[in-house]
């Protein structure tokens, strides 16, 4: 299991919306944060998001224990099970 | 913890060194247009072999300061080219580091961050940046002592989620560095934990019960 935690402030939307648009991936809610899910690996295309680098590059909020960041850069967020 | 009542209300006044009282009052007062509202010529005094100075105060908006002390007499104490007035850093110190320390000053919109441009860009004292952050815009120069002045403004209010996740961010960085080798990895893990923690509350909270 493979999950991220996204704040859900106005700039972090586009990528909740790109990030669901994958069937393996589902986008749910914990408090104020999106909580984002997968059996497997989530990748998130930056650009596809339209985030600008600043807002890219703090959007991750929380990741589980048991999942990491294996790509994080201009082109994409990548998040797999530990 | 118990909840200590917040009485402050925001900055008297911000001090620093000057070597350059001519540079400083163009840049302050004649670029920027901040109103000298105070200041104080004192003879030196004390134990410590203290100069005659001049301690003087531009109004920065909100009946906030920024202060300079000038010392009859004294010249810079290093001059290795990086870093201010105040400090003076090595080859081996990275500029993020040295930028780090700066002060910011607001304004309320678009307009007014463009009118303090206008102004700066008209001096000797240019704009070198101009940056959208996550959610505030900002412009940057240093000023003729070499500090590093931002004027920002906010792209949107700050939302109470932010708050809430600010404090959760803090909470994981105090457990995080209570360890060896703190990372943002590990924080980020610490702090997905808190989220788990806290949701029953934020639940409860959310439907009033």
């Amino acid at each position: 299991m493979t999950t991220l935690y996204v704040l859900d402030v106005p700039e972090n939307t586009a990528l909740a919306q790109v990030a669901a648009e994958d069937p393996a991936v589902s986008v749910g809610r914990i408090g104020p944060y999106f909580e984002i899910t997968a059996g497997g690996a989530i990748t998130i295309d930056r650009r596809a998001t339209g985030c600008r680098h600043a807002v890219w590059y703090s959007a991750v909020a929380a990741v589980a224990r048991d999942s990491r960041i294996t790509q994080h850069d201009k082109n994409a967020l990548r998040v797999e099970p530990a | 913890m118990t909840k200590l009542d917040h009485r402050v209300k925001g900055v008297d006044h911000a001090a620093f060194p000057t070597f350059d009282p001519a540079g400083t009052v163009r840049f302050y007062r004649d670029v920027l247009g901040f109103p000298v509202v105070h200041s104080i010529c004192a003879v030196g005094w004390g134990p410590e072999d203290h100069p005659d100075f001049i301690h003087f105060f531009f109004d920065i908006g909100n009946d906030d300061r920024i202060a300079f002390f000038y010392y009859f007499g004294t010249e810079p104490y290093h001059q290795t080219g990086r870093g201010d007035a105040y400090s003076a850093f090595g080859p081996d110190v990275p500029t993020y580091f040295i930028r780090s320390r700066h002060l910011a000053i607001h304004v309320d919109g678009y307009e007014d961050l463009m009118e303090y441009r206008r102004r700066l860009d008209a001096s000797q004292w240019p704009v070198e940046m101009q940056i959208q952050h996550e959610t505030i815009e900002s412009i940057y120069t240093h000023d003729p002592n070499g500090y590093m002045i931002e004027i920002t403004r906010a792209l949107r209010p700050v939302t109470p989620a932010e708050d809430l996740d600010a404090n959760l961010t803090i909470d994981a960085l105090l457990d995080v560095v209570a360890e060896p080798g703190p990372s943002l990895a590990k924080l980020l893990a610490r702090k997905a934990e808190l989220i788990v923690e806290r949701a029953a509350q934020w639940e409860l909270e959310r439907t009033g019960l």
